[in-house]
């Protein structure tokens, strides 16, 4: 098998994990492109699956663990695919690895962090509070080695890190780097971003401080996100008793994104639970044009909707604002089932934003068929390249899972029937 | 809930489909409009509803519904829709369609409201007037100053245009009845309020154009169409002062500039057509979302300022003296006079009843909005 190619897999998710490790165990070669400083891409970021009501993140630490143990796998992490040239089993391809201003030496003993005097806005939680400018992404990262932002961290930061490191890890003279591969195929499995829930002028985000996104939520609620776990609202710590729901916030709306994101329904049925369960005597209240809980996921919906805590209105909201005073938020809709417009008032909202393809950011340097909301058109990639996961449509992340290790064996049979 | 039979009526949706409500069947319900709209009430709030009906064809709750009047066309609900389903122009449509059903005779509503059917309509006051002058024999253009009534005297304007308004009236307020009946009956609310304060409330709220305050992407519309109602106000105004003058004091026109009769009327007149101008650009303006006017709007657009166009020239070249192209042009501007007076009740401005009735109903049965 010598003389076969590795396989580049972009984006280190959960899907370009899985299929990082299905190949790497079946003998292949496999190059791992992440653009973070850590693996796990938006699963790491939940705190739960729905419809188990799990934590992620012992599977991704099993992931983790079977790509440490195993020699088959090159992780690139902070790097970026910029240029793809060739044909089915050989590829070219151009990296561009960020410096992470620590080596391998990294214990992760956090001396540097607890040391460093400069702080820098925690995007891992979506900005709801800051960490030092040098971090560990998140308390289970991996690799399990921090990062410095350097950009953040002015000379005497510096000065700090390198004093309080003790095993020679940092290096602020790391540059950044080109390196060239040659692989045999492709797996592009670089995931989704939030729609950006400000582009929706009616819905306050942004405006109004108790209004949060559906991934923010997720960090809140999270045992390692900025509140410990703890619901608690932005504007005043307050804990949130109150919660209403806003479904399809840009998603199924030509003006925004004009797919159905799929995840969003289960999600805030799923974030109903957290608060209910956080806060017996809670309220949450969602707010919908149509739950869509397709095939089994329909008895997660059930199971929430028989909460007595849960209301379940029909309505698309169309206006948010704040109650200057309270900072509470009030939501307008109309209840469709009652026929009346209502102006109700909550603790915090909710925005279920939808679903962005990461290839309105970039498609890596490789020209890639595009749908009309700019997923890969799967069907009409270039033999050699597959497309995994929401990439191609809005999907839940066991889908994504069983998308990866398919598309595994499919750069694996266009390497091998050569 | 008691069991309900419903009767679609399948024409009635391909007919607001080929009207200008080509969207209409993509809505799906999602309320975002009803929400967006400052114009409707909390209870059983527009446009959703209506949305839902149209596409159900159940032309009779529609017809019957103050709702469809009570929408000034802001278009909130058009710019937030997330499916380009366009509500705002849907229920104009309707509005259109009900101008047509409720009109009384009904054969007058189906074909003078028809786009091809314009010429014709234009065809009818033309025959008759050259069969009055001709007749007559003013067929001419008469020496000396240009006095108008040389050419048509006052009796002939009189008794063509007195017994035109009569039977547009007789017919107008003979539809409004029919819509008011229906709606009524319809929707058999509760009055908490009387008929004349409730009507007097809606006069005062025309008078300043109050609802139209509410609309959102579409804030112009309050002046343009205040000059266009204040036009039309004032050109009322000259028409049943000019008929004073000629009867009690003896004056006749031509009427000096200085005369306030005569300020009035040019006072109006500008406003029509500064008001019809931006009517027209304002459709053609991008608004940053897709909203269309329909033949019908426009040809209303057109012919407001034709009318408007072919008064100001009859009083600027009879001012500058060339006789030859001031009666001609007075003999067309007779014409759009006739039409716009005669086939009042079949167009677009005939919505000024409808709006007033819904309004007065919605006002006396607790349903309206804080104005």
């Amino acid at each position: 098998m010598s003389d076969i190619k590795g396989i580049l897999i972009i984006g280190g998710g959960m899907s370009g994990l899985t299929s990082a490790i299905e190949a790497a165990e079946a003998g292949y070669k496999v190059s791992i492109v992440e653009k973070n400083p850590y693996l796990g891409g938006r699963v790491a970021q939940l705190n739960k699956y729905f419809p188990k009501l799990c934590s992620p993140n012992c599977g991704l630490e099993i992931q983790f663990k079977r790509i440490k143990n195993n020699e088959n796998v090159t992780l690139y992490t902070l790097a970026e695919v910029v240029n793809v040239s060739g044909v089915e089993g050989s590829y070219d391809v151009t990296i561009k690895v960020n410096p992470r201003y620590v080596n391998e030496k990294c214990v992760g003993c956090d001396a540097c962090a607890q040391a460093c005097p400069s702080e820098r806005p925690n995007e891992f939680n979506f900005g709801m509070d800051k960490t030092k400018a040098a971090y560990l992404p998140f308390d289970y990262a991996f690799p399990f080695r921090y990062v410095i932002d350097e950009k953040s961290c002015a000379d005497n930061c510096k000065k700090a890190c390198l004093d309080a490191c003790k095993y020679n890890a940092i290096d602020f003279n790391m540059k950044q780097e080109t390196i060239n591969l040659k692989v045999g195929a492709i797996v592009m499995s670089t995931g989704w971003s939030l729609y950006d829930a400000a582009k929706m002028d009616n819905l306050s985000f942004g405006k109004a401080q108790n209004v949060i996104t559906n991934m923010m939520m997720e960090r809140l609620a999270s045992p390692n996100g900025p509140t410990k776990g703890k619901i608690l609202r932005p504007s005043d710590g307050k804990e949130v008793k109150n919660i209403a729901f806003v479904q399809c916030a840009g998603s199924r709306d030509e003006n925004h994104l004009s797919h159905c994101s799929y995840i969003c329904c289960l999600a805030s049925l799923k974030q109903a639970t957290y608060i209910r369960e956080l806060y017996p005597d809670s309220k949450a209240q969602i707010f919908y044009i149509d739950i869509r809980t397709p095939g089994r996921y329909e008895q997660f919906y059930w199971k929430v909707r028989d909460d007595k805590g849960v209301t379940l209105t029909k309505g698309k909201v169309g206006k948010i604002s704040e109650d200057p005073a309270t900072k509470d938020v009030i939501v307008e809709v109309e209840d469709i089932a009652a026929g009346n417009k209502i102006k109700a008032s909550f603790d915090m909202v909710v925005l279920a934003a939808g679903m962005v393809p990461s290839t309105k950011e970039s498609t890596c340097g490789m020209n890639i068929p595009l749908t009309d909301e700019g997923f890969v058109n799967a069907p009409s990639l270039q033999k050699g390249v597959y497309a995994v996961g929401t990439l191609k449509s809005p999907v839940d992340v066991a889908r994504s899972v069983q998308d990866a290790t398919g598309a595994t064996l499919k750069s694996i049979q266009s390497m091998v029937r050569r | 809930m008691a069991e309900q039979v419903i009767s679609p009526d399948l024409n009635f949706v391909k007919d607001i489909i080929a009207s200008g409500g080509d969207t209409l069947k993509k809505c799906f319900q999602c309320a975002t409009c009803t929400v967006v709209c400052n114009a409707t009430p909390n209870n059983r709030p527009f446009p959703r509803k209506e949305m839902i009906y149209a596409q159900w064809g159940l032309k009779d709750k529609l017809i019957s519904s103050p709702d469809v009047w009570l929408c000034h066309n802001c278009n909130d609900c058009t710019k937030y829709c997330p499916r380009g389903a366009r509500p705002g122009d849907v229920l104009s449509t309707m509005r259109q369609k009900f101008i047509q059903e409720n009109a009384m005779p009904s054969i007058m509503g189906k074909v003078v409201t028809q786009p091809k059917m314009t010429l014709i309509a234009l065809a009818i006051p033309l025959v008759l007037f050259l069969l009055v002058l001709g007749l007559t024999g003013h067929l001419r253009t008469p020496e000396g100053q240009i006095v108008y009534s040389k050419f048509f005297p006052i009796p002939y304007i009189e008794a063509v245009f007195m017994s035109a308004v009569g039977l547009a009236g007789i017919a107008y307020l003979a539809s409004l009845y029919r819509f008011w009946n229906s709606m009524s009956k319809g929707n058999n609310q509760p009055y908490t309020k009387g008929i004349v304060p409730a009507f007097i409330e809606t006069l005062i709220e025309f008078a300043k154009h109050s609802r139209f305050a509410k609309c959102g992407p579409n804030a112009d519309r309050r002046i343009v169409h205040m000059l266009v109602f204040y036009g039309f106000v004032g050109l009322l105004i000259t028409t049943i002062w000019v008929t004073v003058y000629y009867y009690a004091p003896k004056i006749n026109t031509p009427i000096a500039l200085s005369d306030p009769l005569k300020w009035v009327a040019n006072i109006s007149a500008a406003s029509l057509l500064i008001g019809g101008v931006l009517l027209a650009l304002n459709k053609m303006k991008d608004k940053g979302f897709v909203s269309k006017s329909s033949t019908f709007d426009w040809i209303f657009a057109i012919m407001i300022l034709l009318l408007c166009i072919t008064g100001i020239l009859t009083e600027l070249i009879r001012l500058a003296g060339i006789a030859t192209l001031a009666y001609p042009i007075y003999f067309i501007h007779l014409l759009f006079v006739f039409y716009t007076i005669v086939f009042f009740p079949y167009s677009k401005l005939s919505h000024m009843g409808y709006r007033a009735l819904a309004i007065t109903y919605s006002k006396m049965t607790n349903r309206d909005i804080q104005i």
